[in-house]
């Protein structure tokens, strides 16, 4: 069975680059990518410079970026320990790998409106490829959340968690997740040069998002019809998965990888078809 | 058009180019705004189109050097704003060759908080370069901005003199196969000024080609063979200027291009002008 799973999943490898290359030719990206590689030092500076920039001046430098995970996890603990004891075994565990990727997609998609419009001064003055400033965004907070994971991956085996060979299969679901988000980054990012309401609109619509995805509560506990729907919501996906691989050292199943798979080629063509289609005109209005 | 110009010595060329600006009235970009506008005349967009350029054609062939005149608004910053590729052309056709520094403004993208040497990497990379790259370069780029030891603080601390000079420096220190230059030849104080009109002078006969904004003729006068000059978006003059049959000579060889800088200095009747 093992091995059987082994092939689909590298026949999916083998789809998604596939598929990459096509979009590269269908956005006429192809002779691009070697322009944006020939760009990757201003990738490095750019992210180095945000980290830099916004730890500047404090004691603790970095280590801040850690604050927020670990105080949210704290308190829903708390609250799952005394308040409403949960009956599911390691639940701190269950609770925690579903914050720890949650915090990730928040902490991305809530700047992301601003991306273009913090960098206009950039944008304006000095013509560089500008898909650059979106990676370079990701980058910076998957940089920040990285020492999030790094404090996580330590703590797991003390909260019950299992090293297991099925975590091998954890970067490729990982990153996938990051391109989702990076592909969101682009249409939020592009949409907000004209919607200025979307920022507003994306910080409420984080907090519905948060209660509507099974990251504090099993799944299985949501009524059957609703559970369908909750279903296709790909951060759900997400964390279903996650929870599979962390908590119930399980493979994800094929179905749910597709589904999660298929979000994504499709949020990161709309950004890229998006962002290419409607930047350049933008710049005027940034 | 542009085949043609894959084969001669064209760096720019500029097709027919133009270009409008959407100005938005009233910008309504919430909805909120967007609502109130259906009942409320005052809360309405309304739209206009402001031709910036209107059928622009030029070309600048490799080593030559161009002055855009004209007066404010004529759309001299705008078409450098689409020879660097920033904007887009409404209609017509843009086509260049070769590595473009567009200094469009000193410092683009300086980081207040970074210092002066960070800077200089975040400023290189900005234009495509690898850092690698740039590390060859900082030495004589901080030698040439004359900041000495201020090169380790952060940018914001710098005098605006200090911050132009740095900028300054970066951008020519790239060796640039095209300078796109808007206002910018005066930097500094007297001396400096004349360290970067040097700079230029010499980056010229190298080979390098220049597009100039300016409304200074004695600073054109001093760099550029030819001249265009914009009137609300449109040429409405361009010549040479008379500098000893110097635009007949004009081809990117070293040899000649000295030569053009002799016949210039010569003619010139300022003394010290690019005899480097």
């Amino acid at each position: 069975m093992p091995t059987a799973w082994c092939a689909d999943c590298f026949n999916l490898c083998v789809d998604e680059l596939g598929l990459l290359i096509k979009m590269a030719y269908i956005t006429n990206t192809a002779g691009a990518f070697g322009r944006l590689w020939r760009y990757r030092d201003l990738v490095r500076n750019l992210v180095l410079k945000d980290i830099k920039v916004r730890y500047m001046g404090a004691a603790l430098g970095f280590a801040w970026s850690l604050a927020n995970p670990i105080v949210i996890t704290f308190m829903y603990l708390m609250i799952f320990t005394y308040i409403f004891p949960s009956t599911q075994p390691h639940f701190p565990l269950f609770l925690v790998t579903g914050i720890v990727h949650w915090t990730l997609f928040s902490q991305v998609i809530g700047q992301s409106c601003e991306v273009l419009v913090a960098n206009s001064g950039l944008i304006k003055k000095i013509y560089f490829p500008r898909l650059l400033i979106p990676v370079a965004s990701v980058l910076v907070n998957l940089v920040l959340w990285l020492a999030a994971l790094g404090v996580y991956l330590v703590f797991y085996p003390l909260l019950g968690g299992k090293f297991s060979l099925v975590l091998f299969v954890y970067p490729l679901y990982l990153l996938l997740f990051v391109a989702f988000i990076w592909g969101l980054t682009l249409i939020l990012s592009t949409l907000y040069v004209e919607f200025r309401d979307l920022k507003h609109l994306i910080e409420v619509a984080l907090q519905v998002l948060f209660w509507a995805t099974p990251i504090i509560y099993e799944v299985g506990r949501v009524p059957r019809h609703i559970q369908e729907v909750m279903i296709l919501s790909p951060l759900a996906e997400f964390t279903i998965i996650f929870q599979q691989i962390f908590y119930a050292n399980k493979l994800p199943s094929l179905n749910i990888t597709m589904a999660f798979f298929a979000w994504t080629v499709v949020v990161v063509g709309l950004g890229l078809w998006l962002f290419n289609r409607r930047v350049p005109e933008s710049v005027e209005r940034l | 058009m542009a085949n043609d110009a894959a084969q001669s010595d064209d760096v720019i060329v500029v097709d027919h180019v133009s270009k409008s600006f959407t100005l938005h009235h009233n910008r309504v970009s919430s909805l909120k705004g967007r609502f109130i506008g259906l009942f409320k005349q005052r809360w309405r967009q309304h739209v206009e189109h402001f031709h910036a350029l209107t059928d622009v054609s030029l070309r600048v062939r490799r080593g030559e050097a161009l002055a855009l005149m004209g007066a404010n608004g004529s759309g001299k910053s705008t078409l450098l704003q689409i020879v660097a590729g920033i904007l887009r052309p409404t209609s017509g056709r843009l086509w260049t060759q070769g590595r473009i520094a567009p200094l469009i403004e000193l410092g683009v993208g300086f980081n207040p908080e970074l210092t002066g040497e960070e800077n200089i990497y975040l400023n290189g990379s900005l234009y495509g370069y690898r850092n690698a790259e740039i590390r060859r370069l900082v030495a004589a780029i901080v030698e040439f901005s004359e900041l000495g030891h201020f090169i380790d603080t952060p940018v914001k601390n710098y005098s605006s003199g200090m911050y132009m000079r740095l900028g300054f420096s970066v951008a020519v220190h790239l060796n640039p196969e095209v300078l796109l230059a808007d206002e910018i030849l005066a930097v500094g104080d007297v001396a400096f000024q004349q360290k970067c009109h040097d700079k230029i002078a010499e980056l010229q006969r190298n080979g390098m080609t220049l597009l100039f904004v300016s409304h200074s003729m004695d600073t054109v006068k001093r760099f550029c063979h030819r001249y265009v000059r914009l009137d609300h978006g449109k040429i409405v003059e361009s010549g040479v200027f008379e500098r000893d049959q110097q635009a007949d000579q004009i081809d990117g060889s070293v040899s000649s291009s000295t030569q053009q800088n002799a016949n210039a200095a010569a003619s010139s009747d300022r003394p010290g002008n690019a005899v480097t």
